[in-house]
C-alpha cells in the first residue's frame, strides 16, 4: 500500500466466488496506471474460497470471520485500511468497464465540489438466462430515465471522497446489516450534509449476477419492504427516483399488476364471466407499463418484451406488497433494530475484532 | 470480558449470555510472492511493512523455484515464513496457495518485479 496512490477500489464480498474473478479482472483491465490505485477485497465471512480467489487478484484482502455482516460493514472496513482520496466501491457482481474508474476519478479531480458519484446500469446482458436479462434491463431502465437528477450512491460502484466518507460516519452498517439500500440512505445523509451527489448514466456497469426467479422475488420483496420500513417512500422517491422499487411502482402499474394477477388466477375457476374482468386488468396493467415494455423491445426484440410481461407484473406486484409490509411494520413495530448482543456491545462500548457493527444514520 | 467499571447493567449481563470475546487486534500478515526469476527491492518491502505502523507482521515469502538470497531477506525481515511451489507456478497461483496457508485478518500482498525490469542495486531476494 502506497500513501500517494488517488483511488483506492473496495470489493465487499460474500459467498462470491461465481462472479469474483470477472469483476477483480475488469477492475485491473481498467484504463489506470496499476500503482495508481490500490486494490482491497473485503470478504464477509464467506465459506466458498472467496478470500483466496481475491487474493489473486488484490493488494489487500481483509478476512471477517464469524457471521455475516453486509456489504455496508464490509465496505467500511475496507475503507477503514484504505490509503487513497477517493474511494470507489464496486460489487462483487458488478463489471465495471475500461474507461469507468478513469471517468469517475477525473470527474471527482476536475470538479471538487463533488462528493460522490455513482455508475449506471448497462442493458447488456452477461448472463443469458431470461429472468437476469429481464432484471438488468429494468435497473438499465430505471437509471437511463432519473439518471443525474438524484443523490444515489446505491450503484454497483459508486465513488466518494475519502475524509467525506468518515466525517458523515461511513455507511450505516448497524441498519443494514444484510439488505441493499445502505447507499440510498449514505447518498441522502451526505446530501443533508450539503455534499453533491450524482449519478452519471454514462459511467456503465454490467451486472454478473445469476438471477432466478427465486432469488429475483426475493430481493424484490426485501427491497421493498425495507424501503418503505426504513427510509420512507415519499421522501426516498423524491431524492433517488431511479431506484428500482420506484420504477416498479410508478403510477397506477402495481394495483393494475395486483389485479391483473388475481384476475388471471380467478380465471382458471370454470367462470366465462370473469374473461371480460382479465382483459380489463391486462389491458390496464399492459398501458400503465408500455414505457417500460417498449424499452425491452427495443432493446431485446418484441418476443423477450411479450416473455417478459408477465414477469414484470408478478414482480410489481410482489414489490407493491412489500411496500405494504413495510408500511404496516413501520407504525406497528418501528424501524429495524440490532440484535439484543449488537446493542449491548455498542452500550458498553466493548472493542473486538471484527469490530461490533455501528449506527450512523438517522 | 473487559467491562468498564460501572457498566455491570442488562448490557453487560446480554454480552455474558452471549459470549463476549476479549478484544484483539487484527492479525495482520505481508505475503511476498516470488514468481521464477522475480525480485523484490528492500525498498519495497520496507514500505509495504511501514504501511502497517508499528503493529506485529506475518510475513509470508511465497517463491516458485529455488530462492537465492535467503539470508540477505531473513535479516530484513526476520523470522519470515516461506513457501516453496514447484518451478512454474504462477503469480496468481502462488498467491493463492500463500493465502490458504496464512492466517491473517489483514493480508497484503506484494508481487515482485521481473529481473529485467528491476534495478540491480535495490534487488535484495530473488527466486530462479
Amino acid at each position: 500500500m502506497s500513501s500517494t496512490r488517488a483511488l483506492s477500489v473496495i470489493v465487499p464480498a460474500h459467498n462470491s466466488s461465481a462472479t469474483l474473478p470477472r469483476a477483480l479482472t475488469a477492475i485491473l483491465a481498467s484504463e489506470l496506471p496499476r500503482d495508481g490505485y490500490e486494490l482491497i477485497v473485503v470478504d464477509d465471512a464467506s465459506s466458498d474460497g472467496s478470500a483466496e480467489i481475491a487474493a489473486r487478484y488484490a493488494d489487500t484482502v481483509v478476512r471477517l470471520t464469524g457471521r455475516v455482516s453486509g456489504p455496508a460493514y464490509a465496505r467500511n472496513r475496507g475503507a477503514e485500511l484504505a490509503q487513497g482520496e477517493i474511494l470507489a466501491f464496486v460489487d462483487p457482481d458488478a463489471m465495471v468497464r475500461a474507461d469507468t474508474l478513469p471517468r469517475m476519478l477525473a470527474m471527482m479531480s476536475d470538479n471538487h465540489g463533488l462528493a460522490a458519484v455513482s455508475a449506471s446500469h448497462d442493458q447488456s446482458a452477461p448472463t443469458r438466462n431470461l429472468v437476469s436479462q429481464y432484471w438488468n434491463l429494468l435497473l438499465h431502465f430505471g437509471d437511463q430515465r432519473q439518471a443525474g437528477s438524484s443523490g444515489n450512491v446505491a450503484s454497483p460502484c459508486a465513488a466518494t471522497r475519502r475524509l467525506v466518507f468518515l466525517s458523515v460516519g461511513m455507511y450505516d452498517e448497524w441498519r443494514f446489516g444484510t439488505t441493499a439500500l445502505e447507499g440510498i440512505e449514505l447518498g441522502k445523509r451526505l446530501e443533508d450534509s450539503g455534499c453533491v451527489v450524482k449519478s452519471n448514466k454514462d459511467l456503465a456497469i454490467a451486472g454478473l449476477r445469476r438471477w432466478n426467479l427465486r432469488s429475483l422475488c426475493r430481493e424484490v420483496w426485501t427491497r421493498s419492504a425495507l424501503l418503505a420500513r426504513s427510509l420512507g417512500y415519499q421522501q426516498t422517491r423524491a431524492a433517488v427516483p431511479n431506484e428500482v422499487v420506484f420504477t416498479l411502482s410508478r403510477s397506477l402499474a402495481p394495483v393494475f399488476a395486483l389485479t391483473c394477477l388475481v384476475a388471471v388466477s380467478a380465471a382458471s375457476l370454470p367462470r366465462p364471466d370473469m374473461l371480460v374482468a382479465v382483459a380489463i386488468a391486462l389491458f390496464g396493467a399492459i398501458a400503465l407499463n408500455l414505457p417500460a415494455l417498449v424499452f425491452f423491445a427495443k432493446a431485446r426484440g418484441i418476443i423477450f418484451a411479450i416473455a417478459v410481461a408477465p414477469l414484470h407484473l408478478l414482480v410489481q406486484a410482489l414489490s407493491s406488497l412489500g411496500l405494504c409490509a413495510g408500511w404496516i411494520l413501520r407504525d406497528a413495530v418501528g424501524d429495524r433494530a440490532p440484535d439484543a448482543a449488537i446493542q449491548a456491545y455498542a452500550e458498553v462500548g466493548v472493542e473486538t475484532w471484527p469490530p461490533v457493527p455501528r449506527a450512523t444514520g438517522g | 470480558m473487559i467491562v468498564p467499571a460501572g457498566k455491570e447493567d442488562g448490557a453487560s449481563t446480554e454480552l455474558v449470555k452471549h459470549g463476549a470475546a476479549p478484544y484483539r487486534a487484527p492479525r495482520v500478515a505481508l505475503i511476498v510472492v516470488l514468481p521464477e526469476n522475480h525480485v523484490v527491492s528492500a525498498d519495497r518491502l520496507a514500505e509495504s511493512l511501514r504501511a502497517h505502523g508499528g503493529r506485529n507482521i506475518d510475513v509470508v515469502v511465497a517463491c516458485a523455484g529455488q530462492p537465492t538470497n535467503l539470508a540477505a531477506l531473513q535479516q530484513s525481515v526476520g523470522d519470515a515464513q516461506f513457501i516453496l511451489a514447484p518451478a512454474g507456478t504462477t503469480v496468481e497461483d502462488l498467491r493463492e496457495l500463500a493465502m490458504r496457508q496464512v492466517p491473517g485478518d489483514i493480508v497484503t500482498l506484494v508481487s515482485g518485479a521481473p529481473v529485467s525490469a528491476s534495478g540491480a542495486d535495490s534487488e535484495l531476494f530473488m527466486s530462479s
